[in-house]
């Protein structure tokens, strides 16, 4: 969000031809800030209610072919996620730029929009997650595409986003598609 | 807590217990923005749009509204539920946001079996989400049998 206005806005921003120039390129890596644990898995399922035996008993897991207990498919996500604060940064103040998770196609990549949200997401799974599996994910920018919509002008930004593990060894690949917009309200 | 919570984990689902048409257990879960604020410390997506109202109205919803991690979380919670302990999980998608679903929202996530491959050992569900009188989420899951 930008400070010091009454409108919320975030985003990078630049003209259309800067945009168009970061098609087909890698526009991000992150790497997670911690290796999947009990503590994690945990936190996460728990505002879903969600609790299966294959993500807490190594038995049960490997009776259904795993090697160990394995941590939810939809977890790569996070598990993907830089940390927020470490060491060194400066201090979080009244009016900075509110901490996101890293879509590079919203806040790496120029554009002239000032919102934005996701419209579809695509997620395939190669390789079970283990506890003490590290994720890093490497994000391109496939395809720009303008449209109008109802809230607005704007384009749909498509991420492919790869999943690795700490073996290199591909576990998913995410498609995203992003829309960046201005909203109708401040339209001509 | 929901009843939806104990489920019998002693048996698993085989691919000759699936017939097309199937429908998998729903699941009705409540949108709290305390929900919310779990969801985003946990799944570590702290956008404002998730858990602030005025900043969510800006980008045209209600309210707050639960984001794209829940949302595969949930559904992922409903296949492994009907399916049992031996599925893996191959493709969630593309999962599709029709429209938002806010703080206030009682959501019931569904399923029905679309399509058995036996050969690959593979199934294709249908999977929604049912948001008052909309369809706020739709996602194709595919899913493999180990037997």
């Amino acid at each position: 969000m930008t400070a010091n206005t009454d409108k919320p806005s975030w985003g990078k921003q630049g003209t259309w031809q800067q945009a168009l120039s970061y098609v087909g390129k890698v526009v991000g890596i992150s790497k997670g800030a911690d290796k999947a644990d009990a503590s994690s898995v945990r936190r996460w399922l728990e505002p879903k209610e969600f609790y299966s035996p294959l993500f807490v008993d190594d038995d049960v897991a490997q009776k259904a072919g795993y090697d160990a207990k394995i941590v939810p498919s939809a977890m790569a996500m996070t598990l993907g996620q830089p940390a927020h604060w470490q060491a060194g940064d400066k201090r979080f103040e009244i009016g900075d730029e509110p901490i996101q998770i890293p879509i590079p196609v919203i806040f790496e990549v120029p554009a002239p929009f000032s919102l934005s949200f996701a419209t579809s997401m695509e997620m395939e799974f190669f390789k079970p997650i283990y506890h003490g599996d590290e994720i890093t994910i490497t994000h391109e920018l496939l395809s720009i595409t303008e449209k109008q919509l109802k809230v607005g002008k704007g384009a749909f930004f498509k991420q492919k986003d790869t999943y690795t593990n700490q073996h290199d060894d591909i576990v998913a690949v995410g498609m995203l598609d992003i829309f960046r917009f201005n909203p109708a309200s401040e339209e001509a | 807590m929901s009843a939806s919570t104990t489920i019998d984990w002693s048996t698993s689902k085989t691919l000759t217990d699936v017939s097309i048409g199937d429908l998998l257990p729903a699941i009705d879960i409540d949108i709290t923005l305390q929900r919310l604020v779990m969801e985003a410390a946990a799944n570590r997506d702290l956008s404002l749009i998730h858990h602030d109202k005025s900043v969510a109205q800006a980008t045209g919803a209600p309210d707050a509204y639960a984001n794209t991690f829940f949302l595969y979380g949930m559904i992922e919670r409903l296949v492994r539920q009907w399916g049992g302990v031996n599925i893996f999980i191959r493709k969630i998608g593309p999962l599709r946001m029709n429209s938002f679903n806010c703080v206030g929202d009682s959501l019931s996530f569904n399923g029905k079996v679309k399509d058995i491959n036996v050969d690959e050992k593979t199934v294709t569900l249908s999977t929604w989400v049912a948001n008052a009188d909309k369809v706020s989420v739709t996602a194709d899951v595919k899913v493999i049998f180990a037997s």
